[in-house]
């Protein structure tokens, strides 16, 4: 019985990181989308918590901490911070129309289910169904990433998609070695300190974090 | 015997409460905006004072237009008839949620009919617009339903799902019913014409859609009309409140259990009522090129929702 | 004790830091300079023996053996040529102005750093250390390659930031995918993810979730590595990037996500026959195919050269999916050839454009008057690497073509035969018209023998490999192949 609750509390987590997912693809305000962000982080961060807390594992604690404070906390203080200083708030209608986006979402999410579901059967640990939701996760963070022309929104559908790797992580082996965890949340954290470095260049070069302005370069 | 006879007094308590749940959502809203509002019973009056008054019908209409009010009464009535309420037990047994989804349909249909029937630019409109909106509405209506079909194993029988769902215990309460849940809101505040997608309390020619539909009716006909609209809230809120999260509703015929069954649905009306008040306050009316939007968020979610008892 | 391991990397590391603390703009290029000559002793110095004896040497989180030295002291050589070109091209760059201490200042920390990260590679034992350092030298190399801070470089670099950084992150999903299959089998210890410890565990993975983890890992890596569909940064950072940069990303950047590739595609070979070699020779076809057809319409010299390096990663990759001794053997000595070919090509566009100042090849005209020097060596360089005799990548062709009709496979030899034909024709047709002519403006040969240095140095060091590859070398190389194919077996 207590199993079911954990299991269920755990695909709670996930499915409200993939709505989460969803949204973010929906919405073209900034701010918004790093407050989507800060949420779908939260969800991780919860399911962290209750991974920690059923396989008694220290090392997932650790992963919890990071993922509030760096996260939920740190990064979207950050990304806030870059918004402000490039006064950018909305994106241009992205050429994929809104319900389109969400059809091809619904598209996206079968794929990861036919993905992942061959793999489901030989993993043991719980909650192994999440690798369907993270899969989906992933590739709607890849489609985001393809679909916007803007530097800040590509860069929240790369942290949207990083979130859902780590559900993955946690759901089909409860995380990494500790070692890795670590080496990966500060190239996270470097990444995206590098990311807004860039967003800010990339406003004052070409006047506007709009990337479809970059078309220089090709063959 | 005894539970038909408990189940048609359901259905007939569920009509006669529609239109104080409406003066009720009213009240709310005008406490929110700091006004006193109206009676709570205020509904009523105006229903009666409709009824009272004579009918104008346009001379270009067909007896379509007569009709039309009293099928969409019947439809109503009908439905009340086939949900359950407090109690598990239902008055018609003969449909099931599949059928529940095209009685919905046709009552729409004729309420474009009427629309189209009077004449006028405005009917015209409200009748299009409110047709797009179906054409969203539908699919995820019919996910969502199958989505519990499924999940509680009831199949398609309507008293089955909350008594399967309740002997679920938790394990019920997953992601597949949540999801459901939230793709069921939008369509109740999409299906009733409420704030976001249409205003109630407006006849601005511009953004209106189901009152448009509406405005050639008067004297009994409106009321015959507006009753049903008023129906069709409770009885989308009985639906999420019933089949949806039936905590609390009665199972046997036994009072005491009754009356449990009774104060549980009222007490989820009244948190329902609240919450459509809360977003009708706290929200402005989409664009009406951005519906489609959300419904295609509705329609997802409900996709999310059948697709997540596969998955997980 | 510090062993060599640590001194190896601890040297560039270190020049990062004086480099950091450095306030004269010479000082910076003479302690890079110096470092990657330190840097080069100390690696061939540890790693020679390892390389000649194939014994691994492994403590900590290290783990070096005949494989990863080969791509070690290879990588080392290849910074000390780019740093020794790094001090004339900034000196040409300071002269011309624009240049501020500040921007040499990052310049020499990032390279620094950027070495020091693609040196870790080769060295950690984690694969999941291995996903932390690609990725590192990713965000640091981004600041090279956007280091001119127009409009093409900021581009560029955010491309490269952008795709490289999804593709890695699938690479990752494909680790955690591997990870979950070792600790079915080991149960979860931190050193589940230590290659020496997968590979012997390598027959009970899980089949199903290794198909997967190895998928996602050559999409992921192959980004990195600049396969085709996946290369569409490739052409722009190298032609955006400072040139020596350009240099360090094609001839050592390429390398440490091809050396990641093997380091999976060996354990997968062992688990899954056949699943990642054919994946390798699909995206190999698919690069060799591609970079082809842009060669023949290429205008920019770097472009064009970063193509270059798509069709000989793809190469490298065929040898790696054909999976026999002899394609294994061709491959790494591709690896070598092109890392020390490449470069030549890379520096004389350097001087190219300095000189010219332009980066388009319909421009340059005359080369053999005004840049005597810079014709010669870009004559030798082509040559090289369009595969003629008597050069190292005619000898890795040679062999790779050799392996696919001894595997059987005779389409490929045909089909790879006639892509190199047109690369041939491509390349040599656009290079050799700004031999010829007469230049419009007044050009000269940058000065200084340390200018041309790096040139020298590799093009003997790449002759040498062709002419007569020494015994020592071949047989360092023999043993890598036997010992990943024996794997196989």
């Amino acid at each position: 019985m207590d199993l079911i609750i954990y299991e269920n509390i755990i695909d709670i987590c996930a499915i409200c990181m993939l709505v989460i997912t969803v949204m973010a693809v929906m919405s073209t305000y900034m701010r918004k989308l790093i407050q989507l962000f800060a949420i779908h982080s939260l969800f991780l961060a919860v399911l962290a918590f209750v991974v920690a807390f059923y396989t008694d594992n220290s090392h997932i604690y650790i992963t919890f901490t990071l993922t509030l404070v760096l996260k939920v906390l740190l990064i979207p203080r950050f990304l806030d911070y870059t918004v402000e200083r490039i006064h950018v708030d909305k994106e241009v209608r992205s050429p994929i129309s809104t319900p389109g986006s969400l059809l091809i979402c619904t598209v996206l999410i079968f794929a990861g289910y036919l993905v992942a579901d061959p793999m489901t059967e030989s993993l043991t640990t719980l909650g192994r169904n999440c690798l369907a939701i993270s899969l989906s996760i992933v590739f709607i963070g890849l489609y985001m990433m393809a679909s916007r022309a803007n530097a800040l929104s590509e860069s929240i559908g790369l942290l949207l998609t990083e979130n859902g790797l780590f559900l993955g992580t946690m759901t089909i082996s409860y995380g990494m070695p500790l070692i890795v965890e670590f080496g990966v949340f500060f190239d996270i954290i470097i990444a995206v300190v590098i990311i807004g470095i860039f967003a800010y260049r990339i406003n004052r070069t070409f006047n506007s974090i709009d990337t479809s302005y970059m078309r220089r370069l090709r063959d | 015997m005894i539970g038909t006879a408990v189940a048609c007094v359901q259905a007939v308590m569920m009509i006669a409460i529609a239109p104080l749940i409406t003066g009720i959502v009213r009240k709310f809203k005008a406490w929110m905006q700091h006004r006193t509002g109206a009676d709570i019973l205020q509904p009523y009056r105006e229903l009666a004072k409709l009824f009272r008054k004579d009918e104008t019908v346009s001379e270009s209409t067909s007896w379509l237009f007569r009709a039309i009010p009293y099928v969409c009464f019947a439809t109503m009535t009908l439905i009340a008839f086939m949900i359950p309420f407090f109690f598990t037990g239902i008055a018609a047994p003969y449909g099931d949620l599949i059928a529940l989804v095209y009685i919905f349909t046709l009552y729409r249909f004729c309420m474009v009919l009427g629309g189209l029937e009077g004449g006028s630019s405005f009917g015209g409109m409200g009748s299009s617009r409110e047709l797009m909106m179906s054409v969203l509405i539908e699919p995820s209506l019919l996910l969502t339903l199958m989505t519990l079909c499924v999940l509680s194993g009831a199949g398609t029988d309507i008293s089955g799902v909350p008594e399967m769902l309740m002997s679920m215990g938790v394990l019920a309460f997953g992601p597949a019913l949540l999801l459901a849940a939230a793709s069921f809101v939008i369509t109740v505040v999409a299906e009733n014409a409420r704030i976001p997608f249409d205003n109630p309390d407006t006849h601005l020619e511009l953004t209106m859609v189901h009152e448009g539909m509406l405005l050639e009716y008067s004297g009994r006909s409106l009321a015959l009309m507006e009753f049903s609209s008023m129906m069709r809230l409770v009885i989308f809120m009985t639906m999420l409140g019933t089949l949806f999260f039936p905590w609390g509703i009665s199972t046997s015929v036994e009072p005491l259990h009754l009356l449990v069954g009774f104060a549980a649905i009222m007490l989820k009306l009244m948190v329902m009522s609240f919450a459509l008040a809360l977003l009708e306050s706290s929200s402005t009316k989409f664009r009406l090129f951005k519906m489609p939007n959300l419904l295609t968020a509705s329609f997802v979610l409900a996709l999310l929702a059948i697709i997540s008892l596969y998955i997980l | 004790m510090i062993h060599g391991i640590e001194i190896v990397v601890l040297i560039p590391a270190a020049a990062a830091l004086l480099c950091g603390l450095s306030r004269d703009e010479r000082a910076l290029s003479w302690i890079t300079i110096l470092a990657a000559g330190a840097c080069l002793a100390a690696a061939a110095w540890t790693f020679w023996p390892v390389f000649s004896t194939g014994t691994a040497l492994e403590y900590g989180m290290w783990y070096v053996d005949g494989l990863s030295a080969l791509f070690l002291i290879l990588t080392a050589a290849v910074t000390f040529a780019v740093a020794l070109y790094s001090h004339g091209y900034l000196r040409f760059e300071r002269a011309a102005g624009g240049l501020t201490l500040r921007a040499e200042k990052t310049y020499y920390i990032s390279l620094n750093l950027f070495v020091t990260a693609m040196l870790c590679v080769f060295l950690v034992s984690s694969l999941g250390m291995i996903w932390i350092i690609i990725e590192a030298t990713t965000l640091v190399s981004t600041f090279l390659v956007g280091f001119y801070r127009d409009e093409g470089s900021t581009e560029a670099s955010w491309k490269y930031l952008i795709i490289c950084s999804v593709g890695i992150t699938l690479a990752l999903l494909g680790i955690s995918l591997l990870y979950a299959s070792a600790i079915g089998v080991i149960g979860s210890v931190s050193s589940a993810l230590d290659w020496p410890v997968l590979m012997s565990v390598a027959a009970d993975l899980d089949p199903v979730l290794l198909k997967t983890a190895m998928a996602l890992v050559i999409i992921g890596f192959g980004t990195k590595a600049g396969f085709a569909p996946m290369h569409t940064w490739l052409p722009d950072a190298h032609s955006q990037a400072p040139t020596p940069v350009s240099a360090l990303l094609s001839a050592a950047l390429l390398n440490c996500a091809l050396y990641s590739i093997i380091r999976f595609y060996m354990i997968s070979e062992i688990a899954i026959p056949g699943f990642a070699s054919t994946l390798l020779l699909i995206f190999g076809i698919a690069s060799v195919f591609v970079a082809s057809m842009f060669i023949l319409n290429a205008k920019e010299l770097k472009r064009m050269l970063a193509y270059s390096s798509v069709e000989h990663i793809g190469l490298i990759a065929v040898g790696l999916g054909i999976g026999t001794t002899w394609s294994v053997f061709a491959a790494l000595f591709m690896v070598v050839a092109h890392s020390l070919t490449k470069p030549i090509l890379f520096f004389c566009a350097g001087n190219i454009i300095q000189g010219y100042g332009t980066k388009e090849m319909s421009a340059v005209r005359g080369l053999g008057k005004t840049m005597p020097y810079t014709a010669a060596m870009l004559t030798v360089g082509s040559l090289a690497i369009v595969g003629m005799p008597p050069f190292a990548v005619f000898t890795g062709e040679i062999a790779l073509l050799y392996s696919a009709v001894s595997a059987g496979m005779w389409w490929l030899t045909i089909l790879l035969v006639v892509l190199l034909i047109i690369i041939f024709a491509g390349f040599t047709g656009r290079v050799f018209p700004m031999l010829s002519g007469s230049a419009e403006a007044e050009v000269t040969e940058p000065e200084g023998p340390i200018r041309a240095a790096p040139l020298a140095i590799l093009a003997v060091a790449m002759t040498a490999m062709g002419l007569f590859a020494p015994e020592s070398v071949a047989d360092g190389f023999r043993m890598i192949a036997e010992s990943m194919i024996g794997g196989l077996a």
